[in-house]
Protein backbone atom coordinates (compact mmCIF):
# COMPACT_ATOMS: atom_id res chain seq x y z
CA UNK A 1 0.00 0.00 0.00
CA UNK A 2 2.67 2.51 0.74
CA UNK A 3 4.63 1.55 -2.49
CA UNK A 4 1.20 2.13 -4.09
CA UNK A 5 0.75 5.91 -2.31
CA UNK A 6 4.43 6.50 -3.29
CA UNK A 7 3.41 5.92 -6.97
CA UNK A 8 0.70 7.75 -6.72
CA UNK A 9 2.52 10.70 -4.69
CA UNK A 10 5.17 10.92 -8.22
CA UNK A 11 2.17 10.97 -10.61
CA UNK A 12 0.78 13.75 -8.66
CA UNK A 13 3.83 16.01 -8.39
CA UNK A 14 4.86 15.10 -12.15
CA UNK A 15 1.30 16.63 -13.51
CA UNK A 16 1.28 19.54 -10.69
CA UNK A 17 4.88 20.36 -12.57
CA UNK A 18 3.74 20.26 -15.54
CA UNK A 19 1.17 23.13 -15.93
CA UNK A 20 1.37 23.05 -19.41
CA UNK A 21 -0.69 19.64 -19.94
CA UNK A 22 -2.98 20.59 -16.78
CA UNK A 23 -4.11 23.76 -17.92
CA UNK A 24 -5.63 22.77 -20.99
CA UNK A 25 -7.93 20.30 -19.34
CA UNK A 26 -9.20 22.69 -17.18
CA UNK A 27 -9.50 25.49 -19.57
CA UNK A 28 -10.39 24.38 -23.14
CA UNK A 29 -13.53 22.41 -21.14
CA UNK A 30 -14.75 25.91 -20.10
CA UNK A 31 -13.75 26.85 -23.65
CA UNK A 32 -15.72 24.97 -24.99
CA UNK A 33 -19.16 25.30 -22.25
CA UNK A 34 -18.94 28.94 -23.21
CA UNK A 35 -18.99 28.64 -26.83
CA UNK A 36 -21.60 25.68 -26.69
CA UNK A 37 -23.99 28.21 -24.20
CA UNK A 38 -23.47 31.24 -26.96
CA UNK A 39 -24.34 29.36 -29.46
CA UNK A 40 -27.52 27.80 -28.37
CA UNK A 41 -28.57 29.35 -25.33
CA UNK A 42 -31.63 31.95 -27.22
CA UNK A 43 -32.76 28.88 -28.59
CA UNK A 44 -33.17 27.30 -24.80
CA UNK A 45 -34.57 30.00 -23.11
CA UNK A 46 -34.89 28.27 -18.92
CA UNK A 47 -38.31 29.75 -18.44
CA UNK A 48 -39.97 27.52 -22.04
CA UNK A 49 -37.51 24.89 -21.76
CA UNK A 50 -38.56 21.86 -19.88
CA UNK A 51 -35.66 19.97 -19.81
CA UNK A 52 -33.81 22.45 -18.08
CA UNK A 53 -35.68 22.57 -14.75
CA UNK A 54 -35.78 25.94 -14.62
CA UNK A 55 -31.87 26.46 -14.85
CA UNK A 56 -30.10 27.76 -17.89
CA UNK A 57 -28.39 25.79 -20.79
CA UNK A 58 -24.94 26.23 -18.78
CA UNK A 59 -26.13 23.78 -16.74
CA UNK A 60 -27.77 21.45 -19.18
CA UNK A 61 -23.86 21.57 -20.91
CA UNK A 62 -21.50 21.64 -18.12
CA UNK A 63 -21.56 17.55 -17.86
CA UNK A 64 -20.48 17.45 -21.30
CA UNK A 65 -17.35 20.11 -19.95
CA UNK A 66 -17.19 17.77 -17.23
CA UNK A 67 -16.78 14.44 -19.45
CA UNK A 68 -14.24 16.15 -21.88
CA UNK A 69 -12.09 17.25 -19.27
CA UNK A 70 -11.97 13.75 -18.18
CA UNK A 71 -11.19 12.52 -21.05
CA UNK A 72 -7.69 13.72 -21.77
CA UNK A 73 -5.87 10.82 -20.35
CA UNK A 74 -2.48 12.05 -20.09
CA UNK A 75 -1.59 9.95 -17.51
CA UNK A 76 -1.02 7.17 -20.12
CA UNK A 77 1.45 9.80 -22.40
CA UNK A 78 3.46 10.15 -18.91
CA UNK A 79 3.47 6.35 -19.06
CA UNK A 80 4.69 6.61 -22.86
CA UNK A 81 7.07 8.63 -21.43
CA UNK A 82 8.14 6.42 -18.80
CA UNK A 83 8.48 3.76 -21.09
CA UNK A 84 10.50 5.33 -24.05
CA UNK A 85 12.78 7.00 -21.33
CA UNK A 86 13.67 3.78 -19.61
CA UNK A 87 12.12 4.66 -16.29
CA UNK A 88 9.23 1.93 -16.75
CA UNK A 89 12.12 -0.78 -17.08
CA UNK A 90 13.43 0.52 -13.87
CA UNK A 91 10.00 0.32 -11.99
CA UNK A 92 9.30 -2.94 -13.11
CA UNK A 93 13.08 -3.89 -11.76
CA UNK A 94 11.01 -2.77 -8.36
CA UNK A 95 10.12 -5.24 -5.95
CA UNK A 96 6.47 -3.96 -6.08
CA UNK A 97 3.68 -5.53 -7.53
CA UNK A 98 3.09 -4.66 -11.56
CA UNK A 99 -0.58 -3.52 -10.38
CA UNK A 100 0.64 -0.79 -8.53
CA UNK A 101 2.50 0.78 -11.76
CA UNK A 102 -0.83 0.81 -13.34
CA UNK A 103 -2.62 1.59 -10.13
CA UNK A 104 -0.53 4.49 -9.19
CA UNK A 105 -1.49 6.76 -12.73
CA UNK A 106 -5.12 5.95 -12.08
CA UNK A 107 -5.38 7.19 -8.77
CA UNK A 108 -3.65 10.15 -9.40
CA UNK A 109 -5.26 10.73 -12.61
CA UNK A 110 -8.59 10.36 -9.87
CA UNK A 111 -7.51 12.95 -7.78
CA UNK A 112 -6.21 15.30 -10.81
CA UNK A 113 -9.92 14.82 -12.56
CA UNK A 114 -11.38 15.71 -8.82
CA UNK A 115 -10.00 18.80 -8.73
CA UNK A 116 -10.57 19.81 -12.23
CA UNK A 117 -13.98 19.11 -12.29
CA UNK A 118 -14.24 20.58 -8.64
CA UNK A 119 -12.87 23.67 -9.87
CA UNK A 120 -15.22 23.58 -13.13
CA UNK A 121 -18.46 23.57 -10.78
CA UNK A 122 -17.10 26.43 -8.50
CA UNK A 123 -16.40 28.80 -11.91
CA UNK A 124 -19.59 27.92 -13.51
CA UNK A 125 -21.72 28.83 -9.87
CA UNK A 126 -21.52 32.44 -10.17
CA UNK A 127 -22.82 32.32 -13.86
CA UNK A 128 -26.79 30.68 -12.36
CA UNK A 129 -25.66 27.21 -12.20
CA UNK A 130 -26.71 25.29 -9.36
CA UNK A 131 -26.18 21.72 -8.06
CA UNK A 132 -29.90 20.96 -7.86
CA UNK A 133 -28.99 17.67 -5.88
CA UNK A 134 -27.24 19.37 -3.15
CA UNK A 135 -23.59 18.52 -1.58
CA UNK A 136 -24.04 14.96 -1.99
CA UNK A 137 -25.31 15.44 -5.57
CA UNK A 138 -22.07 17.75 -6.17
CA UNK A 139 -20.01 14.63 -4.05
CA UNK A 140 -21.49 12.48 -6.70
CA UNK A 141 -20.80 14.54 -9.67
CA UNK A 142 -16.62 14.87 -8.75
CA UNK A 143 -16.95 11.18 -8.07
CA UNK A 144 -18.51 9.77 -11.38
CA UNK A 145 -16.38 12.35 -13.41
CA UNK A 146 -13.31 11.65 -11.74
CA UNK A 147 -14.29 7.23 -12.55
CA UNK A 148 -14.73 7.93 -15.55
CA UNK A 149 -11.07 9.90 -15.95
CA UNK A 150 -9.75 6.00 -14.46
CA UNK A 151 -11.74 4.65 -17.14
CA UNK A 152 -10.24 6.35 -20.11
CA UNK A 153 -7.04 6.95 -18.79
CA UNK A 154 -7.32 3.00 -18.05
CA UNK A 155 -7.54 2.25 -21.92
CA UNK A 156 -5.42 5.34 -23.28
CA UNK A 157 -2.69 2.64 -20.33
CA UNK A 158 -4.22 -0.16 -21.98
CA UNK A 159 -2.76 1.35 -25.57
CA UNK A 160 0.02 2.73 -24.20
CA UNK A 161 1.28 -0.77 -23.09
CA UNK A 162 0.43 -2.21 -26.33
CA UNK A 163 1.97 0.45 -28.82
CA UNK A 164 4.78 1.81 -26.41
CA UNK A 165 4.41 4.77 -29.19
CA UNK A 166 3.01 8.49 -28.03
CA UNK A 167 2.15 8.87 -31.68
CA UNK A 168 -0.88 5.84 -31.23
CA UNK A 169 -1.70 6.48 -28.00
CA UNK A 170 -2.41 10.28 -28.87
CA UNK A 171 -4.67 8.87 -31.80
CA UNK A 172 -5.94 6.70 -29.76
CA UNK A 173 -7.47 9.50 -27.50
CA UNK A 174 -9.77 10.92 -30.49
CA UNK A 175 -11.62 7.86 -29.94
CA UNK A 176 -13.59 10.32 -27.32
CA UNK A 177 -15.09 12.03 -29.95
CA UNK A 178 -17.30 9.98 -31.30
CA UNK A 179 -18.21 9.11 -27.82
CA UNK A 180 -18.83 12.41 -26.56
CA UNK A 181 -20.64 13.33 -29.29
CA UNK A 182 -22.79 10.17 -29.95
CA UNK A 183 -24.33 11.10 -26.77
CA UNK A 184 -27.40 13.78 -25.94
CA UNK A 185 -24.92 16.24 -25.65
CA UNK A 186 -27.25 18.92 -26.95
CA UNK A 187 -30.56 18.02 -25.85
CA UNK A 188 -32.30 15.25 -24.00
CA UNK A 189 -32.14 11.66 -26.21
CA UNK A 190 -35.89 11.61 -26.58
CA UNK A 191 -35.16 14.93 -28.53
CA UNK A 192 -32.83 13.23 -30.72
CA UNK A 193 -33.32 12.38 -34.86
CA UNK A 194 -33.99 8.70 -34.59
CA UNK A 195 -30.55 7.29 -35.83
CA UNK A 196 -29.07 9.75 -32.95
CA UNK A 197 -30.89 8.12 -30.45
CA UNK A 198 -30.05 4.62 -31.43
CA UNK A 199 -26.48 5.45 -31.59
CA UNK A 200 -26.64 7.54 -28.43
CA UNK A 201 -28.18 4.21 -26.79
CA UNK A 202 -25.65 2.18 -27.49
CA UNK A 203 -23.35 4.45 -26.07
CA UNK A 204 -22.04 4.17 -22.33
CA UNK A 205 -21.44 7.89 -22.41
CA UNK A 206 -24.57 8.81 -22.62
CA UNK A 207 -25.30 6.89 -19.42
CA UNK A 208 -22.66 8.52 -17.36
CA UNK A 209 -23.93 12.00 -19.26
CA UNK A 210 -27.69 11.42 -18.34
CA UNK A 211 -26.33 10.91 -14.61
CA UNK A 212 -24.08 14.02 -14.04
CA UNK A 213 -27.19 15.74 -15.99
CA UNK A 214 -29.60 14.63 -13.38
CA UNK A 215 -27.61 15.74 -10.52
CA UNK A 216 -27.61 18.86 -11.89
CA UNK A 217 -31.16 19.51 -12.97
CA UNK A 218 -32.89 17.25 -9.96
CA UNK A 219 -33.26 15.93 -6.67
CA UNK A 220 -31.75 12.40 -6.45
CA UNK A 221 -32.92 9.72 -9.40
CA UNK A 222 -31.45 6.98 -8.40
CA UNK A 223 -32.85 5.40 -11.10
CA UNK A 224 -30.86 7.57 -13.75
CA UNK A 225 -27.51 7.53 -11.46
CA UNK A 226 -27.48 3.74 -11.07
CA UNK A 227 -27.25 3.42 -14.40
CA UNK A 228 -24.14 6.24 -14.93
CA UNK A 229 -22.45 4.53 -11.60
CA UNK A 230 -23.24 1.02 -13.27
CA UNK A 231 -21.96 1.70 -16.45
CA UNK A 232 -18.66 3.59 -14.77
CA UNK A 233 -18.31 0.41 -13.05
CA UNK A 234 -18.12 -2.09 -15.27
CA UNK A 235 -16.42 -0.36 -18.18
CA UNK A 236 -13.54 0.56 -15.20
CA UNK A 237 -13.13 -2.99 -13.96
CA UNK A 238 -12.87 -4.17 -17.73
CA UNK A 239 -9.79 -1.36 -18.05
CA UNK A 240 -8.38 -2.29 -15.03
CA UNK A 241 -8.38 -5.67 -16.02
CA UNK A 242 -7.06 -4.99 -18.79
CA UNK A 243 -4.34 -2.88 -18.20
CA UNK A 244 -3.41 -5.26 -15.26
CA UNK A 245 -3.03 -7.88 -18.00
CA UNK A 246 -1.19 -6.09 -20.24
CA UNK A 247 1.40 -4.92 -17.60
CA UNK A 248 1.99 -8.44 -16.61
CA UNK A 249 2.12 -9.84 -19.79
CA UNK A 250 4.67 -6.58 -20.59
CA UNK A 251 7.86 -8.72 -22.09
CA UNK B 1 29.99 -20.23 -2.31
CA UNK B 2 26.45 -19.54 -3.96
CA UNK B 3 27.26 -18.71 -7.66
CA UNK B 4 26.08 -14.74 -7.80
CA UNK B 5 24.55 -15.31 -11.64
CA UNK B 6 24.11 -18.79 -12.40
CA UNK B 7 22.37 -19.79 -16.36
CA UNK B 8 21.76 -22.57 -18.13
CA UNK B 9 20.94 -22.82 -21.82
CA UNK B 10 19.31 -19.70 -21.58
CA UNK B 11 17.08 -19.29 -24.61
CA UNK B 12 14.78 -16.15 -25.33
CA UNK B 13 13.00 -16.08 -28.81
CA UNK B 14 10.04 -14.09 -29.87
CA UNK B 15 8.00 -12.61 -32.80
CA UNK B 16 9.65 -9.78 -34.81
CA UNK B 17 8.26 -8.02 -37.82
CA UNK B 18 10.04 -10.65 -39.96
CA UNK B 19 9.09 -13.89 -38.48
CA UNK B 20 10.23 -15.50 -35.38
CA UNK B 21 13.74 -14.13 -33.73
CA UNK B 22 16.09 -16.11 -32.21
CA UNK B 23 17.71 -13.09 -29.62
CA UNK B 24 19.68 -15.45 -27.33
CA UNK B 25 20.20 -19.22 -28.19
CA UNK B 26 21.31 -20.79 -25.58
CA UNK B 27 23.64 -19.37 -23.24
CA UNK B 28 25.66 -20.57 -19.72
CA UNK B 29 27.03 -17.75 -17.60
CA UNK B 30 28.52 -19.02 -14.33
CA UNK B 31 29.09 -15.80 -11.98
CA UNK B 32 30.80 -15.73 -8.88
CA UNK B 33 30.52 -13.42 -5.96
CA UNK B 34 32.62 -10.45 -5.81
CA UNK B 35 33.38 -10.83 -9.10
CA UNK B 36 33.54 -7.80 -11.80
CA UNK B 37 31.99 -9.35 -15.01
CA UNK B 38 31.94 -8.24 -18.47
CA UNK B 39 29.40 -9.16 -20.92
CA UNK B 40 30.89 -8.19 -24.42
CA UNK B 41 29.29 -8.48 -27.32
CA UNK B 42 28.91 -6.37 -31.29
CA UNK B 43 25.44 -4.97 -31.30
CA UNK B 44 22.10 -7.01 -31.45
CA UNK B 45 24.38 -10.00 -30.21
CA UNK B 46 21.97 -10.79 -27.16
CA UNK B 47 23.68 -8.86 -24.21
CA UNK B 48 20.87 -6.61 -23.30
CA UNK B 49 18.31 -9.87 -23.96
CA UNK B 50 20.22 -11.89 -21.89
CA UNK B 51 20.56 -9.24 -18.92
CA UNK B 52 16.88 -8.15 -19.37
CA UNK B 53 15.95 -11.55 -18.49
CA UNK B 54 18.30 -11.68 -16.23
CA UNK B 55 16.74 -9.13 -14.67
CA UNK B 56 12.97 -10.34 -14.42
CA UNK B 57 12.32 -7.95 -17.60
CA UNK B 58 12.08 -10.12 -20.35
CA UNK B 59 10.13 -13.70 -19.85
CA UNK B 60 12.98 -16.71 -20.27
CA UNK B 61 11.56 -18.94 -23.57
CA UNK B 62 13.40 -21.92 -22.13
CA UNK B 63 16.64 -22.72 -20.02
CA UNK B 64 17.01 -21.51 -16.54
CA UNK B 65 18.87 -18.59 -14.27
CA UNK B 66 19.63 -17.87 -10.92
CA UNK B 67 20.20 -14.66 -9.49
CA UNK B 68 21.41 -14.28 -6.05
CA UNK B 69 20.45 -17.97 -5.63
CA UNK B 70 17.06 -17.40 -6.32
CA UNK B 71 15.48 -19.26 -10.06
CA UNK B 72 14.21 -16.17 -11.85
CA UNK B 73 10.81 -17.33 -13.21
CA UNK B 74 10.29 -19.25 -10.28
CA UNK B 75 10.50 -16.28 -7.98
CA UNK B 76 11.10 -13.06 -9.79
CA UNK B 77 10.03 -10.61 -7.19
CA UNK B 78 12.52 -11.88 -4.53
CA UNK B 79 15.13 -11.41 -7.03
CA UNK B 80 14.07 -7.96 -8.24
CA UNK B 81 14.62 -7.29 -3.85
CA UNK B 82 18.41 -8.79 -4.16
CA UNK B 83 19.27 -6.90 -7.89
CA UNK B 84 20.14 -3.23 -8.64
CA UNK B 85 19.74 -2.38 -12.45
CA UNK B 86 20.60 0.43 -14.72
CA UNK B 87 20.24 0.00 -18.20
CA UNK B 88 21.11 0.79 -21.58
CA UNK B 89 18.89 4.59 -21.52
CA UNK B 90 19.26 6.00 -17.58
CA UNK B 91 15.88 4.69 -16.41
CA UNK B 92 15.00 8.55 -15.31
CA UNK B 93 11.95 10.25 -14.01
CA UNK B 94 13.52 13.75 -15.69
CA UNK B 95 10.95 16.01 -13.65
CA UNK B 96 12.16 14.72 -10.54
CA UNK B 97 14.83 16.10 -8.67
CA UNK B 98 18.05 14.02 -8.10
CA UNK B 99 16.78 13.77 -4.18
CA UNK B 100 13.16 12.73 -4.71
CA UNK B 101 14.03 10.25 -7.45
CA UNK B 102 16.40 8.31 -5.01
CA UNK B 103 13.99 8.74 -2.11
CA UNK B 104 11.27 7.29 -4.29
CA UNK B 105 13.32 4.59 -5.55
CA UNK B 106 14.79 3.24 -1.50
CA UNK B 107 10.92 4.07 -0.25
CA UNK B 108 9.93 1.43 -3.42
CA UNK B 109 12.73 -0.88 -1.94
CA UNK B 110 10.69 -0.78 1.96
CA UNK B 111 12.27 1.99 3.40
CA UNK B 112 10.73 4.85 5.52
CA UNK B 113 10.76 8.02 4.70
CA UNK B 114 13.20 8.96 6.96
CA UNK B 115 15.72 5.89 6.14
CA UNK B 116 15.09 6.61 2.48
CA UNK B 117 16.36 10.30 3.17
CA UNK B 118 19.24 9.15 5.01
CA UNK B 119 19.88 6.88 2.14
CA UNK B 120 19.79 9.44 -0.27
CA UNK B 121 22.00 11.82 1.14
CA UNK B 122 24.67 8.77 1.18
CA UNK B 123 24.32 7.67 -2.03
CA UNK B 124 24.27 11.08 -3.87
CA UNK B 125 27.50 11.62 -2.06
CA UNK B 126 29.12 8.76 -3.14
CA UNK B 127 28.13 9.52 -6.58
CA UNK B 128 29.08 13.05 -6.08
CA UNK B 129 25.45 14.41 -6.82
CA UNK B 130 25.66 16.45 -3.42
CA UNK B 131 25.16 19.90 -5.37
CA UNK B 132 22.82 18.92 -7.61
CA UNK B 133 20.43 16.65 -5.82
CA UNK B 134 17.76 19.40 -5.70
CA UNK B 135 17.45 20.06 -9.48
CA UNK B 136 15.13 18.76 -11.32
CA UNK B 137 16.96 16.08 -13.05
CA UNK B 138 16.07 17.34 -16.92
CA UNK B 139 18.77 20.17 -16.49
CA UNK B 140 21.15 16.98 -15.24
CA UNK B 141 24.34 16.06 -18.19
CA UNK B 142 24.98 13.05 -19.28
CA UNK B 143 27.20 11.75 -16.42
CA UNK B 144 25.30 13.19 -13.66
CA UNK B 145 22.16 11.54 -15.22
CA UNK B 146 24.32 8.13 -15.31
CA UNK B 147 25.51 8.69 -11.86
CA UNK B 148 22.37 8.74 -10.49
CA UNK B 149 20.84 6.22 -12.43
CA UNK B 150 23.76 4.05 -10.72
CA UNK B 151 22.74 5.67 -7.01
CA UNK B 152 19.36 4.56 -7.89
CA UNK B 153 19.71 0.94 -8.64
CA UNK B 154 22.24 1.47 -5.15
CA UNK B 155 19.55 2.09 -2.86
CA UNK B 156 18.77 -1.37 -1.36
CA UNK B 157 22.50 -2.39 -1.73
CA UNK B 158 22.02 -5.11 -3.57
CA UNK B 159 24.16 -8.34 -3.93
CA UNK B 160 24.59 -8.10 -7.91
CA UNK B 161 24.30 -4.78 -9.65
CA UNK B 162 23.50 -5.51 -13.38
CA UNK B 163 24.45 -2.44 -15.68
CA UNK B 164 23.88 -2.42 -19.25
CA UNK B 165 26.71 -0.11 -21.83
CA UNK B 166 26.73 2.62 -18.50
CA UNK B 167 29.08 4.96 -20.18
CA UNK B 168 27.87 4.52 -23.72
CA UNK B 169 27.45 8.23 -24.68
CA UNK B 170 29.66 9.43 -22.12
CA UNK B 171 32.71 11.77 -22.66
CA UNK B 172 36.00 10.20 -21.66
CA UNK B 173 36.03 12.25 -18.10
CA UNK B 174 32.46 11.26 -16.90
CA UNK B 175 33.27 7.38 -18.01
CA UNK B 176 36.47 7.93 -15.64
CA UNK B 177 34.09 8.66 -12.92
CA UNK B 178 32.04 6.25 -13.77
CA UNK B 179 34.79 3.35 -13.49
CA UNK B 180 36.01 4.81 -10.53
CA UNK B 181 32.80 4.38 -8.90
CA UNK B 182 32.11 0.62 -9.87
CA UNK B 183 35.44 0.15 -8.32
CA UNK B 184 34.17 1.52 -5.06
CA UNK B 185 30.95 -0.65 -5.41
CA UNK B 186 32.58 -3.44 -6.48
CA UNK B 187 35.14 -3.26 -3.18
CA UNK B 188 32.12 -2.71 -0.59
CA UNK B 189 31.14 -6.72 -2.06
CA UNK B 190 28.63 -6.06 -5.40
CA UNK B 191 29.19 -8.49 -7.94
CA UNK B 192 28.60 -6.39 -11.28
CA UNK B 193 27.63 -7.61 -14.30
CA UNK B 194 28.39 -5.38 -16.96
CA UNK B 195 27.63 -5.21 -20.55
CA UNK B 196 29.63 -3.09 -22.35
CA UNK B 197 31.30 -2.12 -25.96
CA UNK B 198 34.08 -0.69 -24.65
CA UNK B 199 36.52 -3.11 -24.41
CA UNK B 200 39.18 -1.30 -22.84
CA UNK B 201 36.32 -0.94 -19.90
CA UNK B 202 36.10 -4.10 -19.66
CA UNK B 203 40.19 -4.34 -19.41
CA UNK B 204 40.36 -2.18 -16.96
CA UNK B 205 37.27 -3.03 -14.74
CA UNK B 206 36.79 -6.81 -15.09
CA UNK B 207 37.79 -9.80 -12.92
CA UNK B 208 36.37 -12.39 -15.87
CA UNK B 209 34.13 -11.82 -19.00
CA UNK B 210 32.24 -13.19 -22.14
CA UNK B 211 32.04 -12.60 -25.64
CA UNK B 212 28.62 -13.32 -26.96
CA UNK B 213 27.84 -13.09 -30.43
CA UNK B 214 24.47 -14.35 -32.59
CA UNK B 215 23.31 -15.39 -29.02
CA UNK B 216 26.16 -17.55 -28.18
CA UNK B 217 28.54 -17.83 -25.78
CA UNK B 218 31.91 -17.64 -28.33
CA UNK B 219 34.69 -16.66 -25.92
CA UNK B 220 35.04 -16.71 -21.87
CA UNK B 221 37.39 -16.44 -19.14
CA UNK B 222 39.61 -13.70 -17.56
CA UNK B 223 41.37 -10.43 -19.67
CA UNK B 224 44.72 -12.16 -19.36
CA UNK B 225 43.39 -15.48 -19.90
CA UNK B 226 41.99 -14.65 -23.19
CA UNK B 227 44.51 -12.80 -24.08
CA UNK B 228 47.14 -15.75 -23.45
CA UNK B 229 44.99 -18.41 -25.51
CA UNK B 230 44.81 -16.11 -28.23
CA UNK B 231 48.81 -15.49 -28.13
CA UNK B 232 49.32 -19.03 -28.21
CA UNK B 233 47.14 -19.53 -31.22
CA UNK B 234 48.30 -17.12 -33.25
CA UNK B 235 52.07 -17.94 -32.06
CA UNK B 236 52.23 -14.21 -31.77
CA UNK B 237 55.16 -13.02 -30.34
CA UNK B 238 53.32 -10.40 -27.40
CA UNK B 239 50.09 -10.60 -26.16
CA UNK B 240 47.13 -9.20 -28.12
CA UNK B 241 44.80 -6.95 -27.19
CA UNK B 242 41.16 -7.31 -26.18
CA UNK B 243 40.34 -5.45 -28.95
CA UNK B 244 41.87 -8.25 -30.68
CA UNK B 245 40.22 -11.12 -28.62
CA UNK B 246 36.97 -10.37 -29.58
CA UNK B 247 37.49 -9.88 -33.26
CA UNK B 248 38.61 -13.09 -33.10
CA UNK B 249 36.17 -14.23 -30.99
CA UNK B 250 33.53 -12.77 -32.92
CA UNK B 251 35.08 -13.84 -36.56
CA UNK B 252 35.08 -10.05 -37.68
CA UNK B 253 37.63 -8.30 -39.16
CA UNK B 254 38.66 -4.69 -38.63
CA UNK B 255 37.57 -3.94 -41.69
CA UNK B 256 34.21 -5.74 -41.39
CA UNK B 257 33.50 -3.76 -38.11
CA UNK B 258 34.14 -0.41 -39.53
CA UNK B 259 31.90 -1.41 -42.16
CA UNK B 260 29.30 -2.15 -39.72
CA UNK B 261 29.27 0.80 -37.68
CA UNK B 262 29.50 3.10 -40.79
CA UNK B 263 26.07 1.05 -41.26
CA UNK B 264 24.53 2.30 -37.96
CA UNK B 265 23.26 5.78 -38.83
CA UNK B 266 22.19 4.91 -41.92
Amino acid sequence: MTKLLVLVQRSVREALRTPEALLPTLFIPLFFLVVNVGQAARIFPSGSTPFLEGQNYAAFQLPSSLLLAASFGTAALYLVEDIEGGYFDKLRAAPIPRTAIVFGRLFAEAFKSAAIASAMVLVALPFGISIASGPLGFLLLIVITASWAVVFSGFMQLIALKTRSAAATNSAGLIFFPLLFLTPSFVPRGLLTRPMEIAATFNPVTYIMETMRSLVLEDFNWSVIGKGFGVVALAGAAMVALSVRSIRRYD
Amino acid sequence: MTLAVEAEQLVKHYSGRGGEVEAVRGVDLHVQGGEVFGFLGPNGAGKSTTVRMLTTLMTITSGSARVAGVDVAADPEAVRRKIGVALQEAGLDIRQTGRELVILQARLFGASMAEAADRARELLELVDLVEDADRRIKGYSGGMKRRLDLASALVHEPEVLFLDEPTTGLDPASRLTVWDELRRINERGTTIFLTTQYLEEADQLCDRLAIIDGGLIVAEGTPAELKADLRQRRDLDQNPTLDEVFLDATGRTRERVAGEVQEVPA
